[in-house]
């Protein structure tokens, strides 16, 4: 497996030497294979989203060293590249939404990468099927008319279009319902499937990023906590304990039995293999019933 | 006036322009008693948000009548008596902070009740007290997070006592901590200040505090009952794209398998302890 | 994070920012009456040297002033030219088929002046007050247009609200820049049209999410009962001291004083 992103010693401070100095970052050392989905997890303030901007080429690195695709954004001359290699969904994408109609507004990336149009057209239909949207009937139509859920997917379709190597999403559950949350869920499980397209989930909710990714890392307060794979993570309970609000409901019923000293499995991989564990220790912890 | 509590009868909504946003609603029957906490649950487009603005007049029902405490909210001269008793939170915490400042925001209600300056001041005092805010009384709402703003604008609808307070996905924006935080303080004036919720919400997470649920679907009333009732019928949620919230998932498994839970078991702590019993 | 913005409040407690709003108001609206009203180089020259001691007083360094007198600099340098050359009278020198005359000379400085009280003027009532209290001034101050049957509650609403959504609106802009910048957005491209585009990305979704915060806005406004009338409670903090009296009558003396000598 390649590494796709490496962060070495990484620090990020806004307007240095400013009244208004602010660490952001500071000593964050990530990695990240080819094919792999990283969940990014921090509350307000923890510079996650400084992370992502990072990782793009909207800001650089006040010090140590972030190589993504193999551009160390400390070289000037590549950094302006980088939003090909790296597609960032921002928080609310379907609030940039500009074109008139849906083909243009997907269109608007490749284009940006000087495509020929029918290079264009092919990116575009296929980004919009990628992310549930059955292009012949949509492409004429006005944004502006459509519910919320489905201009979020026609602006990750915006971003998809760029065939980016990591895609970025920041929040992209924020605000959606259960059905609107289910289909995200599909469109990311669908490119985790294959293998080669690197993705990063950023999240205030540790819930929606537990069910995904293959690797975890956590910020607080510009540093990291916590760096690691999902299953090394749900070991942690020290780290896990917490953020007790953001834990699956069975999570947290097994981590409160834990802590009244009665040892649940450590691991329970969904909500089902925990009811099976609850009524193993109802009945006496004499294994099957 | 004849009584307390909300009515609704046989009511209707249709939108003329099919392009809206907002959601018709078929034949709602509804009584909401004081001092009741209600969760209404829905998807989008499922009529949730046009029935929290039918409540207050922001929209005219199509059919049916709205009674708040027996006035009639289609009546104009009693409006604004039924916006002082029946305050909304809406969703976007973002866009319903008219004030540059946090204080400002919260005499704002109060103020055009025409309230004297210094009732307005002991209001704000008091507003901010319950949502534990004190200390941002002279900040700038655009330096607070979602969730500081989302409980300056429940201060500000508090402030202006009301009997009931409707809201409308007010945590769908809000980081889990901070949603939990709101949950809490509804429990708290619901319980210790006696002001009926009704509290509207795509998360069945979210309602579990609610002792009547109600479950829109389309725009006509699909289920309803205590969150338990409606959570134990895991068929009928899914078959509309809902799920029940995973502690209800566990209780319905191991009563399946013949453990039976009490039927107040609303909390994961509660849980817990009923599994030590065991 | 930006870093302070034009006119933008300072917070302090100095003697400028002390003063009722009303008092800073009333005094910056006869200064723009002075000057309007006078050009004598002298009064003019008064006229800053006030404005100089309230900089002076408010505790905010000369430095941040300077810096944004350099945004208005060109406009200074134009008004200053064009009188220069423009006013006919005895030529002090050629510039090609232009001549520069005495009297442009002085017409231009006393117009260069004017404009540096008028700016300075506003800038030091902005970075004292703070926006709340600037407001609720403005409200009083008026009022009394009230009972001409002007809808002066509605101008002051829009105020208020325009101060609580401007820093909303910056970080939004800044934020769907980022995003179309992601996307490949050209901001410093040397074709014209390709810059416009991309602004015109920034600006259409800008537009959108303030039409749909309008609509928000006023279903909240309404919810909170919202019927239009003065704001007692902004207004209750106004409170006259003696030393705000003294400052108008001074301005008003000093105003009539200018007033006599032309």
């Amino acid at each position: 497996m390649s590494k796709i992103i490496d962060i070495k010693d990484l620090s990020y401070v806004y307007l240095p030497g400013s009244p208004y100095e602010q660490q952001a970052l500071k000593n964050i050392n990530i990695s990240l294979n080819q094919g792999e989905l990283l969940g990014l997890f921090g509350g307000n303030g923890s510079g996650k989203s400084t992370l992502a901007k990072l990782l793009n080429g909207l800001i650089y690195p006040t010090g140590g060293q972030v190589t993504v695709c193999g551009i160390d954004t400390n070289i000037k001359e590549l950094r302006h590249d980088l939003w090909k290699k790296v597609g960032l969904v921002f928080q609310y994408p379907e609030q940039q939404i500009f074109e008139s109609n849906v083909y243009d507004e997907v269109a608007y990336g490749p284009r940006n990468l000087g495509l020929s149009e029918s290079e264009v057209k092919t990116r575009v239909f296929e980004a919009l099927d990628r992310v549930g949207i059955f292009p012949d009937s949509m492409v004429n139509l006005s944004p502006v008319k459509l519910s919320g859920g489905v201009r979020r997917r026609i602006a990750i379709a915006g971003i998809l279009a760029l065939e980016p190597e990591v895609l970025v999403l920041d929040e992209p559950m924020a605000g959606l319902d259960p059905l609107g949350q289910n289909l995200m869920l599909e469109i990311i499980k669908a490119r985790q499937e294959k293998k080669t397209q690197t993705t990063i989930i950023i999240s205030h909710n540790l819930k929606d990023i537990l069910a995904l990714a293959d690797k975890i890392a956590i910020l607080e307060r510009g540093a990291l906590v916590f760096h690691g794979e999902v299953q090394e993570l749900l070991s942690k309970i020290d780290i896990l304990s917490q953020f007790r609000l953001e834990l699956p409901d069975y999570l947290q019923v097994a981590y409160a039995l834990n802590a009244r000293g009665i040892k649940p499995n450590n691991d329970i991989k969904n909500i089902n293999e925990a009811g099976l564990e609850l009524i193993r220790i109802i009945s006496g912890g004499k294994g099957k019933l | 006036m004849n009584g307390h509590g909300i009515q609704l009868i046989n009511v209707g909504k249709e939108f003329k322009n099919p392009d809206s946003y907002k959601a018709a609603l078929t034949n709602i029957n509804l009584t909401i008693h004081e001092g009741e906490y209600i969760g209404i649950l829905g998807l989008n487009q499922s009529g949730k948000s046009t029935l929290a603005r039918l409540l207050n007049g922001l929209l005219k029902p199509s059919l049916g009548r709205i009674l708040v405490n027996g006035m009639d909210v289609d009546s104009s001269e009693q409006i604004r008596e039924i916006r002082q008793l029946l305050g909304i939170v809406f969703q976007n915490p973002d866009n319903q902070l008219i004030c540059p400042v946090v204080e400002e925001e919260i005499a704002f209600g109060p103020e055009n009740l025409g309230l004297s300056p210094s009732e307005v001041n002991k209001r704000v005092s008091w507003a901010l007290e319950i949502v534990g805010m004190q200390d941002m009384r002279y900040h700038a709402p655009h330096l607070l997070s979602g969730g500081q703003k989302q409980k300056v604008a429940l201060a500000s609808v508090l402030a202006m006592e009301p009997s009931y307070l409707v809201l409308d996905e007010p945590t769908s924006m809000l980081d889990p901590v901070s949603r939990w935080e709101i949950l809490e303080h509804l429990r708290k004036i619901n319980k210790e200040n006696h002001i009926t919720i009704i509290l509207i919400s795509h998360n069945p997470e979210d309602l579990l505090d609610a002792n009547r649920l109600i479950v829109l679907h389309e725009g006509f009333i699909y289920m309803q009952g205590t969150p338990r009732e409606v959570y134990a019928d895991m068929e009928k949620l899914t078959a509309i794209g809902l799920k029940p919230p995973g502690l209800y998932q566990l209780i319905q498994q191991l009563e399946e398998e013949g453990y039976g839970i009490d039927d107040n078991t609303s909390t994961i702590p509660q849980l817990v302890e009923k599994i030590c019993q065991k | 994070m930006n870093e302070i913005k034009l006119g933008q409040y300072v917070h302090g407690n100095s003697l400028i920012h002390l003063l009722d709003p009303r008092t800073k108001i009333i005094c910056c609206i006869l200064a723009v009456i002075g000057i309007l009203s006078n050009h004598n180089f002298w009064y003019l020259l008064f006229l800053l040297g006030l404005i100089l001691t309230g900089i002076k007083c408010s505790g905010i360094p000369f430095s941040s002033f300077w810096r944004s007198m350099r945004g208005i600099r060109y406009l200074l340098l134009i008004t200053f030219l064009f009188q220069a050359v423009l006013t006919q009278g005895e030529a002090v020198f050629q510039l090609g088929a232009l001549s520069v005359t005495q009297e442009g000379l002085m017409i231009g400085l006393i117009n260069l002046l004017r404009l540096v009280i008028l700016f300075l003027g506003s800038i030091i009532l902005l970075m004292t007050t703070t926006p709340m209290k600037l407001s609720a001034g403005l409200e009083f101050l008026l009022l009394p247009l009230n009972k001409i049957k002007i809808p002066v509650q509605y101008f002051t609403t829009i105020i208020s609200i325009s101060f609580r959504f401007i820093p909303t609106l910056v970080e939004e802009s800044i934020t769907i820049k980022d995003a179309q910048r992601s996307r490949g957005a050209h901001f410093d491209s040397p074709k014209i049209l390709t810059n416009l585009k991309s602004y015109l990305a920034i600006l259409i979704p800008l537009l959108a999410s303030s039409l749909l915060r309008a609509e928000d806005l006023a279903e909240a406004m309404d919810s909170r009962c919202y019927t239009g009338n003065p704001n007692q409670y902004r207004m209750r903090n106004l409170k006259y001291k003696a030393v705000d009296i003294y400052l108008i009558i001074f301005m008003a003396v000093a105003l009539l004083v200018g007033l006599v000598i032309t």
